[in-house]
Order: C-alpha cells, then sequence, then structure tokens
C-alpha cells in the first residue's frame, strides 16, 4: 500500500505541472491574440 | 482531477484477480478514447479542408492526428507496462497490441507523407484524403478485430476468463470522471495548439 502513495504523489506532481503549464501557456496565448494587429 | 487520482489510488483495485496492476484501467483506456476521439476529428477536419480548401482545416486536421497519436503512444506504453507486470514481458503480440501497432503505423504515415511533399496545398489534400482512409480503420482495429480473435487482453476475450472485465460502481465513479477529464485535457490542449498555428499563420502573412 506504501508503494501506491508513492505512485499517486508522483501521478499528482505531473498532472499538477501539466496543469500548471497549460495554464500559463493559455495566458500567454491570449496576451498575442490581444495584441494590436 | 487531483480527487480523481487520489481515489484511482486509495480505492481497492479494479479488477481483483489482476491486483494491484489493474489501476493502469484508469488511465489506459480513457488514453485509448481520446486518441480514436483525436483520430475522428482529424478526419472530420481533413473532410472540411477538402471542402473548404481553408488551410486553418488542415493544421486542425494535423494536430489532431499529432494528438491522437501521442495520446496512442502513451496507451501503447502504458499497457506495454501492465503486460509487463501481468504477462511478463512488454511484448507479446496479442491480437490488442497488433492491432495498436499497425494504428500507430497508419498514423505515422500520415505524418511520413506530409513530411514527403512540398507543396502546400497538394500535401494538405493528399494527407487530407489519407486522413479519411485512415479512420476507416479505426473502428476496426481498435473495437472489432481485437474481439474477434481470443487475447491476453483483459475484457472481451477467452483465453484469459480470470482477467474479465466487469465494472463495478466505485469503478464506475472513478472511470467515467477519469473519462471526462482525459476528454477535457485533449480538448485543452487541441485547442492551445490550434490557437498557437493561427497566431503563426497570421504572423507569416504579415511578413509576406
Amino acid at each position: 500500500m506504501q508503494a501506491n502513495y508513492v505512485v499517486m504523489a508522483v501521478t499528482l506532481i505531473v498532472w499538477i505541472g501539466l496543469f500548471l503549464f497549460l495554464m500559463r501557456l493559455d495566458k500567454k496565448v491570449r496576451q498575442l491574440e490581444r495584441r494590436p494587429k | 482531477m487531483c480527487a480523481v487520482i487520489v481515489a484511482m489510488f486509495v480505492t481497492p483495485a479494479p479488477q481483483q484477480v489482476i491486483g494491484e496492476s489493474s489501476r493502469i484501467f484508469y488511465f489506459h483506456v480513457p488514453q485509448a478514447w481520446v486518441s480514436v476521439l483525436a483520430f475522428a476529428l482529424a478526419m472530420v477536419f481533413s473532410v472540411r479542408y477538402l471542402r473548404s480548401r481553408q488551410p486553418a482545416d488542415d493544421d486542425r486536421a494535423r494536430t489532431a492526428a499529432a494528438l491522437g497519436l501521442m495520446f496512442c503512444l502513451l496507451a501503447t506504453i502504458t499497457g506495454s507496462l501492465f503486460a509487463r507486470v501481468y504477462w511478463g514481458s512488454f511484448w507479446n503480440w496479442d491480437p490488442r497490441e497488433m492491432s495498436i501497432f499497425v494504428l500507430l503505423l497508419i498514423y505515422f504515415a500520415y505524418f511520413a507523407l506530409r513530411g514527403a511533399i512540398e507543396v502546400e496545398e497538394r500535401r494538405a489534400a493528399l494527407s487530407a484524403v489519407y486522413a479519411v482512409f485512415a479512420f476507416v480503420t479505426v473502428p476496426l482495429l481498435v473495437f472489432v478485430l481485437p474481439r474477434m480473435v481470443p487475447g491476453l487482453h483483459p475484457g472481451a476475450n477467452v483465453a484469459n476468463e480470470d482477467a474479465a472485465f466487469s465494472m463495478s460502481p466505485t469503478v464506475a465513479v472513478i472511470f467515467f470522471p477519469a473519462l471526462a477529464v482525459f476528454t477535457v485535457l485533449f480538448v485543452w490542449i487541441f485547442t492551445l495548439a490550434s490557437r498557437i498555428q493561427a497566431l503563426s499563420r497570421a504572423d507569416e502573412e504579415k511578413d509576406m
């Protein structure tokens, strides 16, 4: 069961990292879209 | 997603005979589902390109196919890890493994085709036609062929009845949200990639 928690922690870190990366990317793309043409 | 991940690991394993390694089901099946969805979307945008001849539709078809290939690779890798634990080897040429291997080859060929043609309109038109025909094989390779012959894969098989899978209510409560989360993740990445491509296309046109 202990190993399960290790895998769970790693999975959570990967998913949170991915989520934060996509959030930042989304923000940057939105800034670029708002830029005057 | 955090709640779903925690639930995946603190609840009993979804398949008691297989044991702890069956938890990969919560990741592996949604990945395979998203890859089918992405290939379907690639086909839809390819048809749209053939009708409209808008480069943006070709961009979206390419993005969907690339994401489909990525999720298909992830499904293959997670399946292979499960195979190592449960069947003793990473690759066993099981019918399901054969069909996903063929599917990967078909979509790698889509990108090989794109890479081989330099003229943009010609590349877009030929790859759109290819994507439409490639999608015809997807339901056959994912849903039909692996169920027609006995194999090792849990689910519809004859050779491994002890691992036959029936979803309990607890498993369903975790599985369907996981499926939704993977679908939302795919839609988010797809939308982001399409917006980035639109921006870079607009920049290219401005420079011309």
